[in-house]
């Protein structure tokens, strides 16, 4: 009997103790409900005066499918998709607090994955910004980062004509490849590099097409700012921003038009499996880069008479290929090395790789010795496909000849 | 003996593994990288010459008293009175330290998911359930690692499987370019981790095959060294100098993973990683502390022990640090010495004594006999 009468004790024990578990277990001091975020999809921060900044975030909006249209009577696409609210302050931190109080939601930071920084404000240092990003437990080390000619704020309010939100265009633009790709760990890194000069793309507004809105257009990557340790000194364009892919091992896709000497005409390569090096060397106290890549390259298309079966026209365009490569690198380095004085290159850390003692001694005199380091520059491109046809050009001006 | 459960030689290096392993995830590889730089990744083999130790040591003198523990063998080693005392300092040592960790679990919770919730609440439903573990004794311990821990290191594997495609060899160089000593003065702080090893002694008289203890332990710290080395790894080829400058390297990789834009956000799984971790380790600890107060208090059971400890642990999480940064300024300063001297260097000199006793003891009995 009082065992019978212990094991209902027992049992009832562990039903109320199962239930005060539930309890618990349902609601936490962190509970968030979908519908109390905003989830900011990409932010960007202006300079208002010397101290002041604006940050603006880039909210997304929800569509509840299908019912919304008949609600609204149609609305003009992409209107009620994107939301910009901006807000000034001293810090990043601080502009978000007063922006919290504008905003019915509580800010979610969790899938911002574009930062965009305007050129005046990267002109002023961007690291105490960056910060932020670092410290804030939402925030991802993966976000990219732009550095943008107009105002962050207009930028982000752009109305896309293809994409969701401009979040959705730079990011589709930067998994494109063909500029450079920097997140949020990469400018870190590159920032506390041997060297400390980093690079970021640099984005601007494309002018709308004719009987569009002026807001219906998109940002795209135009060249990149050049940065010495965290401050922006200035900027290259597109091209020779291939340059610096180069030189940098970034460079994945990329077509090459070139002019094959004595044919009229061009002929397009594209360029697959890019690969670079570098090489440094110190030769009684000069010190020197080699920039060993390789690639392989497809014909795309041939305007010229040449046929691209022959073994011999095939090594020629190889030899100009390889000319035309070299001028990019070059260019770049005019540009970056000899003019900004920016080791975006990652030179410095190379050097520290092989010679750590060398480096050790010498790298407080690396704002000289950069810019005269001698670069050369050894390609290595094969040219492997010749695309779906041989010669269509050479043939087709033969039979406009027999008309 | 008041422990009636048996483990098995395995059992035993599988719930050692994350007793180490689990803390160490979080804050070390930042404080080891403040001081070792490119070389980071060698620190943990440094470090683990001290976990080897402290298995040596712990299996030694358990072979001299092999159905005793730490806290008995101090009272048969050094005599009632000096025993005794050391037998406290121990108990309290074992309390701090498990505060300690405690804390450890209560800070990273907080300081990155659930930043309003209470911290004594986040330590006290963890205590909560750590106690019924500790409760059911040294086999359900076993037995829920044997569960836990193989899960705990798969996901560990995925999320380093995962980031292979970010990781850039180039941080590693220049090697060893300041010589050997910045990856050893990397080592110190770990080594106090792999110290905690000594705990072994605690359980190896209650294994089912006590011969094979080394070799176990051994086995054990080889594992957690293996897994140091890949944490390490991992944030020196992802982050390169950027590593001292966080502060839970290994959750912000995690948040860097990013697969086909698809497989993203994924701190959940160091989340669970990191609770399932720790419980056992707070388990295992509890559980040394639990035991060894009954011992030292020669009562015949350590159950109604459980619960009152556990929630003095409570308190002794709450009290162990101010806040995060003393929490990090006292496991990178003071920390290894204060581990180092209790787990290693105390341990040695009850080994030399015991020694010497044994051969006094033996030649006595063969000028009696």
């Amino acid at each position: 009997m009082s065992n019978e009468s212990l094991q209902t004790i027992k049992k009832i024990l562990a039903l109320v103790f199962i239930n005060i578990m539930v309890l618990l277990l349902s609601g936490c001091w962190d509970r968030k409900e979908v519908n109390d975020l905003g989830l900011v999809t990409a932010a960007g921060i202006d300079k208002i005066s010397d101290k002041t900044i604006e940050l603006s975030v880039l909210l997304y909006i929800p569509k509840s499918a299908g019912s919304g249209q008949s609600m609204n009577g149609g609305s003009e696409v992409g209107d009620a998709q994107t939301l910009v609210r901006s807000a000034k302050g001293v810090t990043i931190a601080e502009a978000m607090s007063k922006l919290q109080e504008k905003l019915p939601r509580h800010i979610f930071w969790g899938h911002t994955e574009v930062f965009i920084f305007n050129e005046k404000l990267a002109k002023k240092g961007l690291l105490k910004h960056v910060d932020f990003i670092i410290r804030h437990p939402q925030l991802r080390e993966r976000s990219q980062l732009f550095i943008s000619k107009q105002k962050a704020k207009e930028v982000l309010s752009l109305l896309p004509p293809l994409e969701r939100d401009l979040a959705a265009v730079l990011r589709e633009l930067e998994s494109l490849k063909v500029g450079m790709e920097v997140t949020v760990k990469d400018f870190a890194l590159m920032v506390l590099s041997e060297s400390g000069d980093s690079a970021v793309p640099w984005i601007k507004m494309l002018p709308p097409e004719g009987g569009k809105k002026k807001k219906e257009t998109i940002a795209y990557i135009a060249g990149t700012a050049i940065f010495q340790k965290d401050k922006m000194v200035g900027k290259i364009d597109d091209s020779i921003t291939r340059g610096v892919l180069w030189l940098r091992n970034d460079i994945r896709l990329a077509t090459v038009t070139v002019k094959p000497k004595g044919a009229n005409g061009y002929v397009s390569l594209s360029l697959q499996n890019a690969s670079s090096k570098l090489i440094p060397k110190v030769d009684n106290g000069k010190w020197k880069v080699l920039l060993k890549a390789n690639a392989e390259a497809d014909i795309v298309q041939n305007t010229t008479q040449l046929d691209m079966t022959n073994i011999e026209v095939i090594k020629n365009l190889q030899h100009q290929l390889k000319k035309e490569v070299e001028n990019r690198v070059k260019l770049a380095l005019v540009h970056v090395q000899k003019d900004m004085k920016a080791d975006i290159f990652g030179f410095g850390d190379t050097f520290n790789r092989k010679y750590p003692d060398l480096w050790k001694r010498d790298k407080y005199r690396w704002n000289e010795i950069f810019p005269n380091i001698e670069v050369t520059i050894d390609l290595d491109i094969k040219i492997r496909r010749q695309g779906m046809n041989s010669v269509l050009s050479a043939i087709i001006p033969e039979e406009v000849k027999q008309k | 003996m008041i422990e009636k459960g048996k483990i098995s030689g395995s059992q035993m290096a599988i719930m050692m593994n994350p007793a180490i392993f689990a803390t160490v995830l979080l804050l070390v590889p930042a404080i080891t990288a403040k001081h070792a730089k490119q070389d980071m990744w060698l620190s943990p083999i440094w470090s683990s010459l001290m976990g080897f130790l402290a298995v040596f040591l712990a299996y030694k003198l358990n072979k001299i008293y092999p159905r005793n523990t730490l806290i008995e063998y101090c009272e048969l080693i050094l005599g009632k009175v000096l025993g005794k005392i050391l037998g406290a300092l121990y108990l309290f040592f074992y309390f701090h330290i498990t505060g300690i960790i405690v804390r450890e679990y209560g800070e990273f919770v907080s300081g990155t998911f659930l930043p309003h919730t209470p911290m004594l609440f986040i330590f006290g439903t963890m205590i909560l359930v750590c106690s019924f573990a500790v409760y059911g004794g040294l086999e359900v311990i076993g037995r829920c690692s044997e569960m836990i821990v193989p899960v705990v290191l798969f996901l560990y594997l995925v999320i380093f499987i995962m980031l292979l495609k970010d990781l850039d060899i180039r941080n590693m160089f220049p090697l060893m370019a300041n010589g050997l000593a910045p990856s050893i003065k990397g080592s110190i702080v770990p080594q106090s981790w792999f110290s905690e090893y000594i705990l072994i002694a605690f359980f190896l008289p209650y294994l089912t095959n006590r011969e094979k203890g080394l070799k176990w332990g051994l086995i054990s710290v080889a594992s957690v060294m293996f897994f140091i080395v890949l944490t390490n790894f991992t944030s020196l080829l992802l982050f390169g100098n950027l590593t001292s400058t966080l502060t839970y390297p290994v959750m912000i990789a995690t948040q860097y993973i990013s697969i086909a834009e698809f497989l993203e956000h994924l701190e959940a799984i160091v989340m669970a990683i990191w609770v399932a971790g720790t419980f056992i380790k707070i388990t295992v600890f509890y559980y040394a502390l639990t035991l060894g107060t009954a011992q030292w208090l020669k009562l015949s059971d350590f159950r109604p022990l459980v619960f009152p400890i556990g929630f003095l642990l409570i308190s002794f999480g709450a009290w162990s640090a101010p806040s995060l940064q003393e929490l990090s300024h006292f496991l990178s300063t003071s920390a290894p010495f204060y581990l180092l001297s209790l787990q290693i260097i105390v341990p040695f000199i009850l080994l030399i004594i015991a020694l010497i006793r044994n051969k006094f003891l033996r030649k006595k009995e063969t000028a009696t006999g």
